[in-house]
């Protein structure tokens, strides 16, 4: 009973989400802003219900279930973008390679001239 | 005698298709038979649990001669739960709170600039190589977590299977990567390799960061939740000039 509490609260937040970004026209994903808005909310509470940390963690721990229809698409949708498999294999591992780096280079920089003074 | 079997056996796959019973199992029995196999050759880095469990997931389909479309439908069961699965993600960010406070100079500068950069340069060098507007809008969004990624894709007009697949691949390069990075550059600092993880890697990175420790762990969270939401907010905006 308490994780299905907690699931109708994550359910009405979402739908809060989609309500905001019909509404307003945002160009952000309904989920998205139901989880900027659970957030606030519980920052403004101070602290997270059982119910909702069950739900939570039970949902993130399937979270691969859940994207596995769409993953599986690629292989059944393959033939749509033959002829651009090597812009787009050289664009996934160069561009990550890249990421990673600037992101380690940059947080290594921030983090030597910055944290000990924080402290 | 055979033939007859296998009209019949057609018929068979038709019943069940007709509700979505059929695809949830198929989904279900592949994602455990994925993790089952996952912990039985030795948990490697470079084989997570969702490659092993999509690849079993395609052959069962392609063998059993279930349309894609159908499965699709029937999955929408599963995939509904997206939105709500999304919104879950609020609630690690709020518990580590605290971690984000003690660390926001260094991800108030990191964050803006990697999670931007990440989807320029899978842009860029696909442009470089000619890759049409709909795989660029498909690739753009490579290394944010799938629920949030999708909605992205849709608003950028790309292609949701196609970006799947180059999220799978980017966690599980991203998770090599920061390995091997983190050896070269040196980088030892837990917090900071959990965060790139997160950052790079999505979920794919974020359990890695979790075998690595705790704080890994957490900042991992920090880094795939700020990430999904910093370029859900910018990256429609910028793509439309």
């Amino acid at each position: 009973m308490s994780m299905l509490r907690g699931f109708l609260i994550l359910v009405l937040f979402f739908i809060l989400g989609e309500s905001m970004r019909v509404l307003l026209a945002l160009p952000v994903s309904g989920g998205v802003l139901g989880m900027v808005a659970i957030t606030f909310t519980l920052m403004v509470k101070g602290s997270v219900s059982d119910d909702l940390a069950l739900a939570s963690q039970g949902l993130i721990s399937v979270l691969v279930l859940l994207i596995m229809p769409g993953v599986v698409g690629v292989f059944f949708t393959a033939d749509q973008f033959s002829g651009q498999w090597l812009a787009v294999a050289v664009a996934l591992l160069a561009g990550t390679f890249l990421s990673v780096l600037t992101t380690l280079v940059l947080m290594k920089l921030v983090t030597a001239g910055g944290v000990e003074h924080d402290e | 005698m055979t033939s007859d079997l296998f009209t019949r056996f057609q018929g068979l796959l038709e019943t069940l298709a007709v509700t979505p019973i059929l695809a949830i199992g198929l989904t279900l029995g592949a994602f455990l038979a994925g993790n089952w196999l996952f912990a039985r050759i030795g948990r490697p880095l470079w084989l997570p649990p969702v490659l092993l469990s999509a690849c079993l997931l395609s052959g069962v389909i392609a063998i059993l001669a279930v349309d894609y479309q159908d499965y699709q439908q029937g999955a929408l069961w599963l995939t509904v739960l997206l939105g709500p699965a999304t919104v879950a993600l609020g609630i690690p960010l709020y518990q580590q709170m605290h971690h984000i406070r003690a660390m926001w100079r260094p991800i108030v500068v990191t964050l803006p600039i990697a999670a931007t950069m990440a989807a320029v340069y899978a842009v860029v060098i696909g442009w470089a190589f000619g890759a049409t507007p709909e795989v660029l809008a498909s690739l753009a969004p490579k290394s944010v977590t799938a629920p949030i990624a999708i909605g992205i894709t849709e608003q950028l007009g790309g292609s949701v299977p196609l970006m799947m697949g180059g999220l799978l691949i980017t966690g599980v390069v991203a998770t090599l990567f920061v390995d091997l990075l983190a050896r070269l550059l040196p980088v030892r600092d837990e917090r900071i390799l959990g965060f790139a993880l997160g950052l790079n890697g999505h979920a794919v990175g974020t359990a890695r960061a979790f075998e690595i420790s705790h704080t890994a762990g957490a900042f991992a969270s920090l880094g795939m939740g700020l990430t999904g939401v910093f370029t859900a907010l910018v990256l429609p905006l910028v793509f439309r000039l």
